[in-house]
């Protein structure tokens, strides 16, 4: 290729996160992800897209195993975080959650000050020892979360009050505030403004020197402005798993091709 | 390349209609331009030499156009993929076709020279033929571009070869007549720089044919075969027997 991406956004392909193998979902009799492996890097972004209902929702959100709140749901396959089976019987989902931190497509803010939004894991899994420590925890996280400078002065005001944007930043403070090793983000901008978008994708590249981020998104040009992987999901299939430039420049798959260039597939 | 469907946001679609069919109209003014040039040597005809000079602000005009389309295009349409090489290779091909305009233009501007003069053997001729050449050629790179057919455009880029060797063996002949009388010189000079014209004009051309290659495949053909122009080869050796 002699033309596109200049930058071409450095990834460390010997350091695999995350490994799904042949994973099956299903809602009672529907099979909603049908044979799904793929390797999600460390410290990189990687984007599921796919038309309404390909199942990309659904495969993130075994992840942290937020199906198994869904009584019908089953997953078959296996998962791996770090070499370790995360629907292993060993292992608790509550403490993968912490690991596997996911922020959704509305932000949801508790309806608590926000301190205690950002104070609420860590307090639960005991990350923090006295107050003094929760202070520190509090403010590292929504630094990360980049929204220190707009809410320092106000931190025991509801986080409910923050405009949309702050929210879901918020979101994302309290998502980091557990030190997950992998953030899952279910269509995170959706909801907001061009501005918050861009601020949001901004925290998202600075999130990636510290974490895994895997992101649904419905806008193909926030998948090609964020991610360095993207995965491209159509009725359950994972069609298409590459380098971002490449599958937005030259994908392999027709399927692929015509859902990105906007074509009846 | 498999064939796509249309886009759903259909507006798209004509936009990038809009942009080929402007790009197929300034090669069809442009394969015009080139024989109209070597026809006009070949009958020492200035009228037609004068059409293919103010023709060539036509060609100038369209390539403007074509190039505002395609920024327009990238900036509200966000082409990727396919569309995108449709899009890179149209921009590409312009700069390629107004190059080949303004070649065909400096031909009619040494007819309009060349006609003051005796006639040097039948070189119009084969310059005429040479030209018919690239001519087809791009006529097929162009063909090869609306059946998106790399393999037709691999085969113009082949074919770029014999245009080298028929400039070579043309430059042979010139320099023979120069050696022969040199009040053929002036003449020849003129020759000599039409042939490297058209000869300039078929590399222009294989530009065009990669492009076709690329929007097909999203890749650039392997490299290309060897330039053959020996003609700079050839100068030394006569400048060194003609010394001896």
């Amino acid at each position: 290729m002699y033309d596109v991406h200049t930058h071409r956004a450095e990834t460390n392909v010997d350091d695999i996160k995350i490994s799904a193998n042949d994973v099956q979902v299903y809602y009672g009799d529907t099979h909603a992800i049908k044979d799904v492996s793929i390797e999600i890097e460390a410290k990189c972004v990687t984007a599921f897209i796919g038309p309404s209902g390909c199942g990309k929702s659904t495969f993130l959100r075994c992840l942290n195993r937020m199906n198994d709140t869904i009584d019908i749901c089953r997953v078959e396959g296996q998962i791996l975080l770090d070499e370790e089976d995360i629907y292993d019987k060993r292992v608790d989902p509550v403490q993968l959650r912490a690991k596997v931190g996911m922020v959704f497509q509305k932000p949801n803010p508790f309806p608590k000050s926000i301190y205690d939004n950002i104070a609420y894991g860590p307090r639960i899994h005991g990350l923090a020892n006295s107050k003094a420590d929760l202070d520190v925890i509090v403010e590292k996280s929504l630094r990360r979360g980049a929204i220190w400078d707009e809410v320092k002065d106000r931190l025991h005001a509801p986080g409910t009050g923050l405009s949309g944007g702050q929210q879901q930043r918020l979101c994302i403070a309290r998502a980091v505030a557990t030190e997950p090793e992998v953030l899952l983000m279910d269509e995170p901008c959706s909801a907001l403004d061009p501005i918050a978008t861009a601020q949001v994708e901004e925290l998202i590249d600075e999130l990636r020197q510290d974490y895994s981020v895997v992101i649904v998104t419905h806008s193909m040009q926030q998948a090609a402005r964020v991610s360095q992987k993207t995965a491209f999901f159509h009725l359950g299939n994972l069609v298409e798993f590459g380098e971002t430039g490449k599958i937005f420049t030259n994908p392999e798959d027709p399927r692929t091709e015509s859902y990105i260039t906007g074509r009846i597939g | 390349m498999t064939e796509l469907n249309n886009h759903i946001v259909s507006a798209f679609d004509r936009d990038l209609e809009g942009i080929q069919a402007q790009i197929m109209k300034m090669g069809g003014l442009v394969e015009a331009a080139i024989m109209e040039a070597a026809t006009s040597l070949e009958t020492r005809d200035i009228e037609k030499a004068e059409r293919v000079r103010n023709g060539d602000k036509l060609i100038d005009a369209l390539e403007e156009t074509l190039n505002d389309e395609a920024a327009r295009v990238i900036a509200l349409r966000a082409p990727t993929a396919s569309d995108l090489r449709v899009v890179l290779s149209v921009m590409r091909m312009s700069s390629n076709l107004e190059r080949i305009g303004d070649l065909a233009k400096n031909i009619a501007k040494r007819t309009d020279v060349l006609v003051q003069m005796p006639q040097v053997g039948d070189t119009p001729t084969s310059l005429r033929r040479m030209a018919r050449e690239v001519e087809l050629m791009l006529k097929d790179a162009l063909d090869a571009y609306i059946q998106r057919d790399d393999a037709l455009a691999l085969d113009v880029i082949a074919r770029d070869e014999d245009v080298d060797k028929m400039h070579n063996a043309l430059f042979r002949e010139f320099l023979t007549f120069m050696l022969e009388d040199p009040s053929n010189i002036t003449a020849c000079m003129h020759l000599h720089f039409i042939a490297k014209n058209i000869e300039r004009m078929g590399d222009h051309v294989t530009s065009i044919a990669e492009q076709v290659v690329f929007l097909a495949t999203g890749q650039k053909p392997e490299d290309a075969r060897q330039k053959g122009d020996e003609t700079a080869a050839e100068l030394g050796q006569h400048s060194a027997s003609n010394g001896s």
